[in-house]
């Protein structure tokens, strides 16, 4: 594994490599190697030519712009800040309490998510694929999909009309005898509807993967998998997990490089949370949005996004050398 | 686990999901089907309760809506709210609709094009240009530029106002080039040497082998992307000022946004503008669907034949 | 290709001169600032051109009117619920705005919900167009340099001057002066603020409970006021309008949506009454206290602790519903509008939506509104904000780089007609006198065939009038700024105009806090330490107004959470404000 990484770091300084270096022995095989490469996957090379310039133009480009996440910005001034660069901007969220409150919040909230979710979402692509009427199974899978197509507006309105105090759920609570429960100003309960509202609506649209992957499977697999007398759980355990394992894999690493990133749920946390649930709502990307990014904390939100990414990308670098060693499928 | 050693073609036509197939039907397993068939009708309840609810509530009279009415039954069939959207400036609505077919069908074919292109070879972990590429494409997921830069960018691009300025900024999806790269990674190697002895080249292998091969993958990101084309209204914001090239969701966004009161001028909407709304959005992609759903089937069968 | 060459040449050394001009003319500017930094003068001298060769025609009185047809770029808030259509600009009011002035606005419209961020990435972008109108907020743009300086300007427009010197308004522009002496937007100025915010009443309800709101409104205070609403709701409940366990008071503008996490409307009024920030206007929570003449964090005083226990009395009688600062709009006015609460809060704007509503849900003559005058707290202030200040318009360096000084000052003078000149003020409110509206006994009224939802004048129930906001773009948010009492309220229907004269007769104006003028850094340390601090603040303040915290048990917990999180560091940046002055 280490010896790849390190073919890596040459591979990747080789564009660079100086006259002197191109002495060596070893690094003449390897170019030798990489011209050969070329020759013979020529066509693959030249596939990528137009993706590989898109993302030179349109990703790697703009990313001067994380130069603000060191020097001072003012509104109308000039895109690549103004005066000396320093880490002024990393020092005031690094140092602030709240931060790393809604930090570990926003770890809390996607962990749990990710928890609850992933397994759900395989289960149900599994029992899914069990389905033998073709005409159910589609119907089921269409409607399962549906929720993914509510705005999150709607869902959130939704949320908060079903668990009001004068909503059903308390309904049922009081008809039982219970205490009325303000749902949505009690911040113990946050995370868990949080969490049950994603599952509901991502279960179905999450399943489209999996789903995808277990149709790629070889049929001739299940049917070996029948002649040796396998059950019907044991061809489920042995021949449709394993097939579809790096499909489950990339997902899984995927995620956890995006535990800390809080892209989707801003917006619900926005609508849900409200300051009574502060303390278990608040995260990374709505402090930012407390912080002003209209009102000229630009900087603040460039180094926070920086900070974001970089905790990401070791997530993501962990999680991959663990899958390697485990699933054998890996991201690079 | 390599599948070629597990494969015997001689008992093909023994098919686990063929209904025909009868044998080996375990008590347990009718169980388990039973139990299967509560959770898929609870799921789809679950799922399909609030949706009707809100088509309903999206039909109901205004005043029925203030009374709380909550009902799969619209009370006091009523398409006001319909006519308002769809009718008002000239039917600018149906121009808005045009806009988003029109991007949709452009960029969902350019996205699936170009992805296929990047997942293709990166999914070729001998390629030795690999082991820098898939750190390049990975690492755009997580550092990007900003706002302001990627503004100034199309700006001076001069993309800014132009349909090229709302596809190009989500043209190649990360996320989903690596799904589609771990597809195509389980794509049998052995079918693909045949192919090359077969005397195709690289490209004739991806186009004639691995693409028909792919099709569950394929058809599944069409419809990611057609979904993230025709539901972005971002970019729209962003990209174009000019109003006659905006997107049904940019356009249903500003009215309902113009539909809260707390502007001290705004003037309420009708109180089920949220709904209709969404049955407008949603309509032609459950429409579009089924079309969709039936290569996951074409899939499966496709590797069988193919073996 | 010769002439596009020849004019790029011409533009670079027109350019070129300008700079050097612009330089020159910020030097001097800057000697000038650096001897009389902080000093916006009581009455504005205006300059007179001793040219008199102008290429327009302007001056109080006279409209403005360029000689040769000129273009300006200007960004435009286009709101959706009356979308700018062609015919403003082929027959409507940009189109008249040309024909008096020949000056055609090339107008680069954003929709109002994006509008601030929009136009904010253009000027960033350096893509700003001339003249920005709708701008509430201008401090994030004070050093960037992508926007003049007007203060430097204003003696060139002598409607705004005159506007100015009438009204005294000095120290109201002194709370919108940055720390180096300018400002940077032209502000809509005020004679005086009216009322817009309040609660309406279901009046039929109170007056058959046996509530004299009319008398009692004049002074009573919030006990007075929860009084009255337990006797509603007694009533109420014996008439079987609602059981003992439901509210009649669930408020909307207090949610997530629009309540921005604070309590919004209800708390901010309510806070206001009693001398301290809340709700919409908590600001940085930094508030002047009159009786020490010194700034003090206004979460923490006294004064707030008797806010929370008034607002806290209305939820612990089972009155106001706990849900008002967590649910959407659309759930408290259905509420309302189906006769289960029996107040909500309402705005100008909003009455005649009300009543349209409300006919529609419950039938004409079976309900009547009516706006209450908001009870006394610890003072008798209204709840008007102190500034007799408006959104105004900033105008990018752009635009003097590109027109250079005579053609930017002419700009100025154009803008100075379009916004502040009282012709402009009708053209742009009611359209064209004679065509669209008649002056009756002194009176604006729109003529028949005509209706404006923007001036609370409803279309008929065929729907046959023809809206002349919706088709010409009249009564639009873009332009209709203050004026003087006369103009604003020239519009007002007969109960808005009722609460207004109200509030006017029975509440005292607040007194106006001097402005203090942070520099950017100094900005900045506030902002940080206010972001958390006012979550904080605010997170506190529901739990002890809804309950979930005990007010007088759990007070000096909440004060120190704040000390925590540098309160005390607020007071001291201000502090060196105000008695650096």
């Amino acid at each position: 594994m280490r010896d790849k990484e390190k073919n890596l770091d040459q591979e990747m300084t080789e564009e660079t490599v100086s006259e002197l270096e191109q002495w060596s022995p070893a690094k003449i095989t390897r170019r030798k190697r990489f011209v050969k490469d070329v020759r013979v996957n020529w066509q693959l090379y030249l596939m990528v030519v137009v993706p590989v310039a898109y993302y030179i133009l349109f990703r790697y480009v703009p990313m001067f712009g994380n130069i603000l996440a060191f020097r001072k910005y003012q509104s109308g001034g000039s895109i690549f800040g103004t005066g000396a660069p320093s880490f002024k901007y990393f020092g005031q969220f690094i140092t602030s309490k709240p931060f790393w409150q809604a930090f570990s919040n926003t770890l809390i909230l996607n962990g749990l998510y990710l928890i609850v979710r992933f397994p759900l979402t395989l289960i149900f692509a599994l029992l899914l694929n069990e389905i033998r009427n073709l005409h159910w199974k589609k119907f089921v899978q269409t409607v399962s999909y549906l929720p993914h197509f509510i705005s999150m507006v709607i869902v959130c309105g939704m949320i908060k009309e079903l668990l009001s105090t004068s909503g059903p759920i308390n309904a049922l609570i009081a008809s039982w005898g219970g205490e009325k429960i303000p749902f949505i100003s009690l911040a113990q309960w946050f995370r868990s509807i949080f969490v049950v509202s994603g599952v509901w609506q991502s279960l179905g649209w999450g399943t489209i993967l999996y789903l995808a992957a277990m149709t790629g499977i070889n049929p001739s697999l299940y049917e070996a998998a029948t002649v040796d007398g396998a059950s019907h759980f044991q061809k489920v355990m042995h021949v449709t997990i394993p097939c579809i394992l790096p499909t489950i894999a990339t997902l899984l690493i995927l995620d956890i490089g995006g535990l800390v990133g809080s892209g989707g749920a801003f917006e619900k946390v926005f609508l849900l949370g409200n300051p009574m649930t502060a303390e278990t709502s608040e995260i990374v990307s709505t402090y930012v949005f407390h912080m002003g990014v209209e009102s000229g904390s630009y900087n603040l939100a460039t180094a926070i996004g920086l900070f974001e990414g970089l905790i990401n990308l070791i997530l993501l670098t962990c999680a991959n050398l663990v899958s390697r060693k485990v699933a054998k499928t890996s991201l690079w | 686990m390599s599948k070629s050693e597990q494969s015997s073609p001689e008992f093909k036509e023994i098919h686990i999901h063929n209904p025909k197939n009868k044998i080996k039907e375990s008590k347990g397993y009718k169980v388990f089907t039973f139990f299967n068939t509560l959770i898929m009708i609870f799921i789809a309840f679950v799922t399909l309760y609030p949706f009707l609810y809100l088509v309903s509530q999206s039909f109901t009279s205004e005043q029925a809506i203030y009374a709380g009415h909550t009902g799969l039954i619209p009370e006091g069939f009523n398409i006001k709210t319909y006519i308002y959207v769809v009718t008002r400036n000239d039917y600018e609505f149906l121009k808005y609709y045009l806009n988003t077919i029109i991007y949709t069908l452009i960029g969902t074919v350019l996205s699936l094009f170009f992805s296929c292109m990047l997942a293709y070879p990166l999914s070729k972990t001998k390629l030795k240009i690999n082991k820098i590429l898939s750190p390049f494409v990975i690492f755009t997921m997580y550092f990007g530029g900003g706002l302001i830069a990627n503004y100034v960018l199309m700006l001076k691009l001069e993309l800014k106002n132009s349909m090229w300025g709302f596809i190009l900024p989500m043209l190649i999806s990360t996320y989903y080039v690596i799904l589609m790269r771990s597809f195509f990674m389980s794509i049998p190697k052995d079918l693909e040497e045949a192919g090359e002895i077969d005397g195709l080249n690289k490209f004739g292998v991806f186009w004639h082998i691995a693409r028909p091969l792919s099709t569950p993958i394929i058809a599944t990101m069409t419809l990611f992307y057609a979904v993230m084309y025709w539901n972005n209204w971002f970019n729209a914001k962003l990209y174009l000022q000019d109003k006659a090239k905006w997107p049904v969701a940019y356009f249903l966004q500003t009215i309902i946004r113009g539909a809260g009161a707390s502007d001290p001028d705004a003037q309420q909407m009708s109180a089920n503008i949220k709904s209709c709304a969404m049955v407008l959005t949603v309509l032609p992609i459950i429409c579009v669907y089924p079309a969709i759903q039936k290569y996951y089937v074409q899939g499966m069968m496709l590797g069988g034949v193919k073996e | 290709m010769k002439t596009t060459t020849l004019k790029k040449a011409s533009c670079i050394g027109l350019a070129v001169s300008m700079l050097s001009g612009f330089v020159a003319c910020n030097k001097t500017t800057e000697e000038e600032s650096s001897s009389e930094a902080t000093t916006i003068p009581d009455q504005i001298e205006t300059t007179v051109d001793p040219d008199a060769n102008l290429p327009y025609t302007y001056g109080l009185g006279k409209t403005f009117h360029a000689d040769e047809p000129v273009t300006y770029t200007m960004f435009f808030s286009d709101a959706s619920w009356y979308p700018m259509v062609d015919t403003w600009k082929t027959e409507g009011v940009f189109e008249q705005i040309r024909q008096r002035t020949n000056v055609t606005l090339n107008i680069i419209s954003y929709d109002s919900g994006d509008y601030m961020e929009n136009i904010t990435l253009d000027i960033n972008a350096g893509n700003a167009a001339y003249i920005i109108p709708k701008i509430y907020d201008d401090s994030a743009f004070v050093d960037g340099g992508a926007i003049v300086p007007i203060s430097d300007y204003v003696d060139k427009m002598p409607y705004y001057t005159e506007f100015y010197n009438t009204y005294n308004l000095a120290d109201d522009i002194k709370t919108i002066t940055r720390a180096n002496g300018k400002y940077y937007k032209l502000p809509g100025m005020k004679e005086k603020n009216l009322i817009n915010y309040s609660f309406v009443i279901r009046k039929d309800i109170w007056d058959a409970a046996g509530v004299d709101v009319e008398e009692l409104q004049k002074t009573w205070d919030w006990a007075q006021f929860l009084d009255a609403l337990k006797t509603v709701k007694a009533y109420m409940v014996k008439q079987g309008m609602c059981s003992e366990g439901d509210y009649i008071w669930s408020d909307l503008w207090c949610g997530n949506e629009s309540g921005q996490g604070s309590g919004g409307n209800l708390l901010g009024i309510m806070a206001s009454t009693y001398d301290c920030n809340a709700g919409w206007n908590i600001g940085n929570g930094m508030r002047y206290d009159q009786a020490s003449d010194k700034f003090i964090f206004s979460p923490t005083t006294d004064n707030y602790k008797q806010f929370l226990t008034t607002a806290n009395s209305f939820i612990a009688a089972g009155i106001l519903d706990p849900e008002t600062f967590t649910q959407d709009d659309a759930t408290a006015t259905a509420k309302y509008y189906s006769g289960k609460t029996a107040i909500m809060s309402i705005n100008q704007g909003q009455y005649a939506n009300y009543e349209e509503n409300m006919t529609a849900q419950l039938g004409a003559g079976n309900f009547e509104n009516y706006v209450i005058t908001i009870p006394v707290g610890s003072t008798n202030n209204s709840t008007v904000a102190p500034e007799r200040l408006e959104n105004g318009v900033m105008i990018s360096q752009k635009a003097l780089d590109e027109l250079g000084e005579d053609g930017f000052i002419q700009m100025l003078r154009f803008v100075d007609w379009l916004f502040y000149s009282h012709e402009a003020y009708d053209l742009t409110k009611w359209g064209v006198e004679g065509v669209h509206y008649d002056v009756v006994d002194g009176k604006k009224v729109l003529k028949d065939g005509f209706c404006c939802g923007g001036l609370g004048y409803g279309n008929n129930a065929e729907g046959t009038l023809t809206d002349i906001r919706l088709q010409w773009g009249y009564a639009g948010g873009n332009f209709w700024y203050g004026g003087t009492v006369d103009e604003m309220s020239d519009n007002l229907i007969p109960p808005v105009a009722d609460y207004v004269a109200r509030d006017a007769e029975y509440r005292d104006t607040p007194p106006l806090a001097p402005g203090v003028a942070p520099t950017e850094d100094q900005n900045e340390e506030i902002n940080l330490i206010a972001a958390p601090l006012i979550t904080n603040v605010n997170s506190w303040t529901l739990k002890f107004v809804t309950g979930q915290s005990d007010i007088n048990a759990q007070w000096d917990e909440y004060v120190k959470s704040c000390e925590d999180l540098n309160c005390q560091g607020l007071v001291d940046i201000y502090a060196k404000l105000y008695t650096g002055k």
